[in-house]
């Protein structure tokens, strides 16, 4: 039988009194590939912080039925100090894991991986520069090989696709597509019209979450689900995202 | 010149340069930690709540610098609390521990009866009176520091870049930011006798920025900034001598000339490049 890596049971998590999340559940399986969609405040990231160990819950639990897996986690843009005197290859290595975290220097099979890492995502050439000096996608992808150099089971992405160009997001959204392979990913985003032929499934988080099946969302379902996205309600929706589903 | 070199046979006066050159380095491995994390408020925070303990260990009769040690640490500790809880603002809470601080230090030193001690002296440094043991203790922190960063620059480095990822790799991050605070308040504390605590914060800025004119790399910025410091701190020294002008405020004018003369020599120098580039 197939085991979770995750399970959400009843979450309900928040700021002090206020209450951002409830009744949340949510199973997430090694293959799974979960776009996370839903207004700004709904709850997305708080969702992940919880999923990660960072946030504190009212009740509710967070079980790992075969032990808590690697995760790798790339924070919102805004969360990084691009200004702070950091080397790509500093950043990078930060994602390993390791019980021995003293002494400046990296164990030989950590150095060995650091450097396939680095070569992978094409920034060998950039490995001593500080993360200044980067582009918006060259930092992006830094910060990917942060979250994936510990191979992960479970790759969480929060907002990957602000402050890049098209063809960085392109270029993200095939290795996401290869990466899904050998690990879950839980992706973030408010770009529904972006991400939906890409994941296999959907979980909208407006203080509640819902999870639909499928990666398929129509206006109706958004409005029973209550969960209003920018794209679908402003904007015009590219009909690959909007395709009717037979299930409605 | 040879003015210039009798005074190094006064025994305060080498003294008062090796005092000079350990906080240099002291302030420059502290220092690239504050400026890095953009934290140079809780710096004065501390700097200056740390009078609040150097005016009760004047009305209770004890060593000064005990009392601003004390006081530095808890209000080093409150701060990063209180950051970590949030429920209060954070700037508004360094704010009110700065001037309450400064209050209690005026008060308890207003209590004391008879004897007012030399309030500027604790104000503006009095690196000419540093004696023997004051430098052992520098070294010895000094040492200790060298010691601590060479151990764990990694999780230091990592807590301080984004302490949210940290966490998620297992690093005890609280454990990192509560050492790193009382190590700021005691290496600002050391450093209040050299430039006084209206000036030290200088020391812990003006020769990282003057680093971070050459290179982003945390780990060479430390050493660098120790470069600008001493450089800084030993010029201001000599210039006090022969100026006859405070040394404290003296260090600060050539850390902080220094940079600016570096930072318009890099001017001229890029612009003397892209004419070339023109021609």
């Amino acid at each position: 039988m197939r085991q979770p890596l995750v399970i959400l049971e009843g979450v309900r998590t928040g700021y002090f009194s206020e209450t951002v999340l409830e009744g949340v559940d949510l199973e997430i399986y090694p293959e799974d590939f979960i776009g996370v969609i839903g207004p700004n405040g709904g709850g997305k990231t708080t969702m992940i912080k919880v999923i990660l160990g960072l946030q504190p819950l009212f009740s509710g639990r967070v079980i790992f039925p075969a032990g808590r897996p690697v995760t790798g986690y790339l924070p919102q843009a805004s969360q990084i100090d691009k200004r702070f005197p950091i080397t790509v290859k500093e950043l990078v290595s930060s994602g390993l894991k390791t019980r021995r975290y003293w002494f400046p220097h990296l164990e030989k099979k950590q150095r060995f991986r650091l450097k396939e890492m680095l070569a992978e995502a094409g920034l060998s050439r950039l490995a001593s520069r500080p993360i200044g000096e980067l582009s918006g996608g060259q930092l992006q992808k830094a910060l990917l090989c942060r979250a994936l150099i510990d191979k992960p089971q479970l790759l969480i992405l929060d907002e990957p696709n602000t402050h890049v160009d098209k063809q960085f997001e392109q270029e993200l959204y095939r290795w996401l597509h290869d990466l899904n392979k050998d690990m879950a990913i839980l992706l973030v985003s408010h770009d529904i019209g972006t991400i939906s032929p890409m994941v296999k499934t959907i979980a909208c988080v407006n203080r509640k979450l819902h999870y639909h099946p499928s990666n398929q969302l129509s206006e109706e379902v958004l409005k029973v689900y209550n969960c209003p996205v920018d794209i679908i309600a402003h904007g015009p929706i590219p009909h690959r995202v909007l395709k009717a589903h037979d299930h409605e | 010149m040879s003015d210039l070199l009798a005074i190094f046979e006064y025994q305060f006066f080498r003294h008062a340069l090796a005092a000079a050159v350990l906080t240099s380095i002291l302030a420059a491995m502290v220092g690239t930690y504050i400026v890095s994390r953009k934290i140079v408020f809780i710096g004065g925070g501390i700097t200056h709540a740390s009078f609040g303990g150097i005016g009760l260990a004047y009305y209770m009769g004890l060593n000064p610098f005990t009392g601003a040690a004390a006081f530095a640490v808890l209000t080093a500790l409150g701060i990063e609390w209180i950051s970590g809880k949030g429920k209060v603002r954070e700037d508004s809470a360094i704010a009110i521990l700065w001037s309450l601080g400064m209050a209690m230090g005026i008060i308890f030193v207003f209590m004391t009866p008879g004897y007012t001690p030399n309030l500027m002296s604790f104000l503006f440094g009095n690196i000419l009176s540093v004696g023997k043991a004051d430098l052992v203790m520098l070294l010895a922190f000094c040492l200790l520091l060298i010691l601590f960063f060479a151990v764990f620059f990694r999780p230091v480095l990592y807590t301080a870049f984004d302490p949210e990822f940290a966490k998620t790799k297992g690093i005890p991050v609280s454990v990192f930011r509560y050492v790193m605070s009382v190590i700021m308040a005691l290496a600002i504390v050391l450093s209040i006798r050299t430039v006084g605590i209206i000036l030290v914060l200088s020391m812990f800025t003006v020769p990282q920025i003057t680093a971070m004119l050459f290179t982003r790399n945390f780990a060479r910025i430390m050493p660098l900034a120790a470069l600008w410091g001493v450089t800084g701190s030993v010029i201001g020294l000599m210039a006090s001598y022969i100026l006859d002008i405070p040394t404290g405020a003296a260090i600060i004018f050539f850390l902080t000339f220094q940079f600016l003369f570096i930072r318009i020599l890099m001017l001229l120098r890029d612009s003397f490049k892209r004419k070339k580039k023109m021609v």
